[in-house]
């Protein structure tokens, strides 16, 4: 097990520039997402780590050990493949079992490393040793797929060759667990339940875990820590409470939740350093945010917009809103109102008494101050 | 970890070391090694002796002064003398001018033949499509030398065809065998097979909605023919006829059968040069040359094909409608017939004869036996044996070489070695076999006249179709379960032999039977390098053949044909439903 160092990474190709200076500091036992979108340089930044590729400036260090010279196969990085690279030639068993055979391939006698080849080219060649039979059974255990130990990799669903890419990372104690997009093959359904597989081992063997993907309900759910990319930098660190509530930039905010985002000018701040924000000309918002910018952006979390209705009264931060679309989904209500010029959703809870608003309806909505952000 | 505390530094660094040689880089040094002194150094040699006239040891130069020394005295002395004698008209001239002539002939009545059997199999519902098929390509599975030998018996001076032509009433020979008319029509119906599959893709590929636009606007079906599918196909018919050109310029098996003394032909005159009068300068300018026109040609053809996409071209483009008059379908059907005819019936020659008791004037044997075969299994069971073990040997070099060069090719772009790689496709095997004599018969790398370096030359022959197996599966193979087994601990070479070999396998298996069907079948470089105690199954046909022993050499073609039709059957079957 080890920690992870990433100092400015840099990684160029012939056209392009992949990293512009990454810079990761991930503590052991950490699970760690890198999220961002497609082509910001998640898989790059993973394949540095991996040793698949060669920074052209920066360093790796796993373990406080730098590794830039350290080949791939002596990294002992497990990798989880988008498309899980199983051996379509093995088995399941030996499948999770070949890091270990390849462990034994470099050591020991010149007769037993003849039998172990063996072994690699034909199964029937030879029997693994006894460590290595307990070894993969706990590791299949783990991923409770223990029973289909001898099954071709081919004739697995999907979910159950992603769990067999994930038995095979983790049999050879790898220090750190690479993961790139594994879910992304998987439907839905079944990407929640891995969700809490993946999340539930990390938990158990304390592993080390830097784990891609572009979706931020994934980041956000298992992660301890977030890096959010863009166009090969990192763009802002936190945990996910963090990144939500306090998003460093527009980009970020927009990527980590669905959100709304307006041009603002702060106009005055009270004496506990609230701001007063002016809106689209002619739109006073208070914010709790304390800032020393002028010209600030002003995003509303749509889970944050209240619909006034019964009578209730605030004295700030409310504004007129129209409604456009009304959907019932069942146990809530969802309204595609006009906010500000903008077309924002809201969602309501739905209760036997509840005023159901149609389109056209003219309402009033109200921002608690602690939902409005700036930045 | 905890290992390493254990070990002297001494011993720790000297581990280091050894695993920081890559492996994999290793090989690939090797394979341009393996390139570069049985492909490229004898080529140059060829060059250098072609303008020295004298025998120039390059490799000789490298390791000892004195050699170093003679060799620069002959380079500064040479000349273009001995090109200027080549163009000057003589012996040489005329061989050329011959070779080109007898190969633009072929090509050109291959094309011509071809034309409708191309139709029929392209676009029109000919009854039997698929026996006939097959049929068309048993051609390809002969030996020249084979059907030479069937032209023999057929068309010698007492060859059944010419006897039953006396028989009714005409004079003289019908076809002479010993004749560039036999020459080319071994060529034309033993090589249309390699220009007819490349047309039919043509003629598939021609744009369809084109011709429908033709006949919606009231052409009629044979002007469509003429004027729309005709010149689309016009680049893959160029292309074939460029091949055809090409294979049948090099063409050995043919032409030292049958051609007469009066006949000059290229290959022939070189393979007399080096084997009759080791004339050096003579034997490597027409090397040279034969590479040089068999090169423009290559490349030509490339050139014309460049834009051409036949990748997807399996089945039937969409909306094909195939022509089903019964007039034209059952005219092309009894053409393709008449086409087979002269083939089959060369085929059929050789196997009667290889059971009869004598076979002199008359249109059947006196009687039938099975002595020859068994005098093939009792006294040439060495040669049958040393085929195999030839071809095997060829089969493990090619193997190993044109794995590592697909997986260089395809996984680090080796450009280089790809180029190189195809080289072979360009030397004909009698000119691989003078550059391989010439350069290997003196020290330090003696290797003329010994098995080792006929096998070499098979595989570096065979090569560049190995290497299109192999490549095929290679570009398959995703290189995530490569770096997959690089990344639980296994080295590049390692995850090579562990996972990309085994899954390359049927790539590998089907390049391996055609390597080793080849290698069963190759007359010219064998006639010209097989050792003595080494000579396989071709060299004793082609040797009992010269010595008038056709009956054995008949028996021993048709277990060459056998054996080439079992196992290309067997690599059909491989390629067709591959393991994975
Ligand atoms: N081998 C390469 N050669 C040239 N450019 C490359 C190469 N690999 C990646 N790139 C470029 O580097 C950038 C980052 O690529 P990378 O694969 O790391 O993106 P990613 O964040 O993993 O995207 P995705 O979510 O689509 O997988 C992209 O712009 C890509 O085009
Ligand atoms: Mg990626």
């Amino acid at each position: 097990m080890g920690s992870v160092k990433v100092k400015n990474l840099v990684k160029k190709y012939d056209k392009a520039t992949a990293l512009k200076g990454v810079n990761l500091d991930i503590k052991e036992g950490e699970f760690y997402a890198l999220l961002g979108p497609s082509g910001c340089g998640k898989t790059t930044t993973m394949r540095c780590i991996a040793g698949f590729e060669n920074p052209t400036s920066g360093e790796v260090l796993i373990g406080e050990k730098v590794v830039n010279s350290v080949p791939a196969n002596r990294r002992n990085c497990g990798m989880v493949f988008q498309s899980y690279a199983l051996f379509p030639h093995y088995n399941v068993f030996e499948n999770v079992a070949y890091s270990l055979t390849i462990r034994d391939l470099y050591n020991g006698s010149f007769g037993q490393r003849a039998k172990t080849f063996a072994r690699l080219i034909h199964k029937k060649l030879g029997k693994p040793s006894k460590e290595i039979q307990e070894k993969v059974h706990d590791a299949l255990k783990y991923v409770e797929l223990d029973h289909l130990a001898d099954r071709g990799v081919n004739e697995l669903s999907g979910g159950q060759q992603q769990r067999v890419a994930l038995a095979r990372a983790l049999v050879m104690e790898p220090s750190v667990l690479l993961m790139d997009e594994p879910l992304s093959n998987l439907d839905k359904k079944l990407r929640n339940t891995m969700r809490t597989t993946i999340r539930k081992i990390q938990q158990d063997l304390k592993i080390t875990t830097i784990f891609v993907t572009h979706d931020q309900e994934e980041a956000m759910s298992m992660a301890d820590h977030v890096a959010v990319m863009r166009d090969g930098e990192i763009v802002q660190m936190a945990t996910p409470t963090e990144l939500y509530s306090n998003p460093k930039d527009p980009f970020v905010a927009d990527f980590v939740g669905s959100s709304n985002i307006y041009q603002g000018k702060v106009v005055d701040r009270k004496e506990n350093g609230d701001s007063i924000v002016k809106v689209n000309d002619n739109t006073i918002l208070e914010s709790t945010t304390h800032t020393d910018k002028e010209d600030v952006e002003v995003l509303v979390r749509p889970e944050g917009i209240e619909i006034l209705k019964n009578g209730r009264m605030e004295d700030h931060n409310v504004l007129e809103a129209t409604v456009k679309i009304s959907t019932y989904l069942g146990p809530t209500i969802r309204y595609d109102i006009e906010l500000a010029g903008m077309e924002v959703m809201v969602e309501e809870e739905f209760q036997p008494n509840t005023t159901l608003f149609k389109e056209g309806d003219v309402i009033k909505v109200f921002l608690p101050a602690e939902r409005v952000l700036l930045i | 970890m905890s290992k390493g505390t254990e070990q002297s530094p001494k011993q720790s660094r000297l581990k280091n070391w050894l695993l920081s040689i890559d492996s994999l880089k290793i090989m690939k040094w090797v394979v341009y090694l393996f390139f570069f002194l049985f492909l490229v150094l004898p080529l140059i040699s060829v060059f250098l002796v072609s303008f020295t006239g004298q025998p120039v040891n390059l490799l000789g130069s490298l390791v000892n002064p004195d050699i170093m020394a003679t060799n620069i005295e002959r380079l500064s002395n040479a000349s273009l003398e001995h090109y200027a004698s080549l163009l000057g008209g003589g012996t040489y001239f005329s061989a050329l001018q011959n070779s080109l002539a007898l190969a633009i002939g072929v090509s050109i009545l291959v094309i011509i033949m071809c034309i409708p059997l191309a139709y029929a199999f392209a676009r029109t519902t000919m009854p039997f499509k698929k026996t006939l098929a097959a049929l068309c390509t048993i051609p390809l599975i002969v030996p020249t030398f084979i059907s030479a030998a069937g032209f023999i018996i057929m068309f010698g001076r007492t060859g059944w065809v010419n006897t039953l032509y006396q028989s009714l009433g005409f004079d003289g020979l019908l076809i002479n065998a010993y004749s560039m008319t036999s020459i080319v029509l071994i060529q034309v119906f033993f090589f249309f097979p390699f220009a007819l599959w490349p047309m039919v893709a043509a003629f598939k590929i021609a744009d369809i909605s084109l011709e429908e636009a033709s006949n919606n606007m009231g052409a009629k079906n044979w002007s469509t023919m003429v004027f729309i599918t005709f010149p689309l196909a016009i680049p893959g018919i160029i292309s074939a006829a460029l091949l055809i050109f090409t294979v049948s310029f090099s063409d050995f098996g043919t032409p030292i059968i049958l051609a007469p003394d009066g006949l000059n032909l290229i290959v022939v005159e070189a393979y007399r040069e080096i084997s009759g009068f080791f004339n050096w300068a003579g034997a490597s300018i027409l090397t040279i040359v034969m590479v040089a026109v068999a090169a423009i040609f290559f490349w030509l053809q490339r050139f014309i094909t460049r834009n051409m996409d036949y990748g997807t071209l399996s089945g039937k483009p969409k909306g094909t409608k195939l022509n089903d008059s019964k007039v034209v379908t059952r005219s092309l059907f009894v053409y393709t017939c008449i086409v087979l005819v002269l083939p089959m019936l060369a085929i059929f020659s050789v196997m009667i004869q290889s059971f009869a008791t004598t076979w002199g004037t008359g249109l059947l044997p006196r009687g039938f036996t099975m002595d020859h075969y068994t005098t093939v299994f009792t006294r040439s069971g060495d040669n049958i044996m040393n085929s195999l073990l030839l071809a095997g040997g060829a089969l493990i070099i090619s193997v190993i070489v044109a794995t590592l060069v697909s997986y260089f090719v395809v996984r680090e772009n080796t450009s280089k070695l790809d180029f190189m790689s195809s080289i072979p496709l360009i030397v004909p095997g009698i000119a691989l076999g003078i550059a391989y004599i010439q350069t290997f018969n003196t020290a330090p790398l003696q290797l003329t006249g010994t098995a080792f370096l006929l096998i070499v030359a098979y595989a570096i022959r065979r090569m560049p179709y190995m290497i299109r197996s192999t490549m095929g599966t290679m570009m398959a193979i995703k290189s995530d379960i490569e770096e997959a087994a690089v990344n639980l601990g296994a080295s590049k070479l390692v995850a090579i032999i562990t996972v990309v070999g085994p899954l390359m396998l049927p790539g590998i298996a089907a390049g391996s039977i055609l390597v080793f069907v080849t290698v069963i079948k190759e007359t010219s470089i064998t006639v010209l390098m097989a050792p003595s105690d080494w000579a396989p199954m071709s060299l004793m046909v082609f040797q009992n053949l010269l010595r008038g022993e056709v009956y054995t050499a008949s028996a021993m073609a048709m277990l060459i044909i056998a054996l080439v039709i079992i196992l290309q059957s067997i690599a059909n079957k491989m390629t067709k439903n591959s393991l994975y």
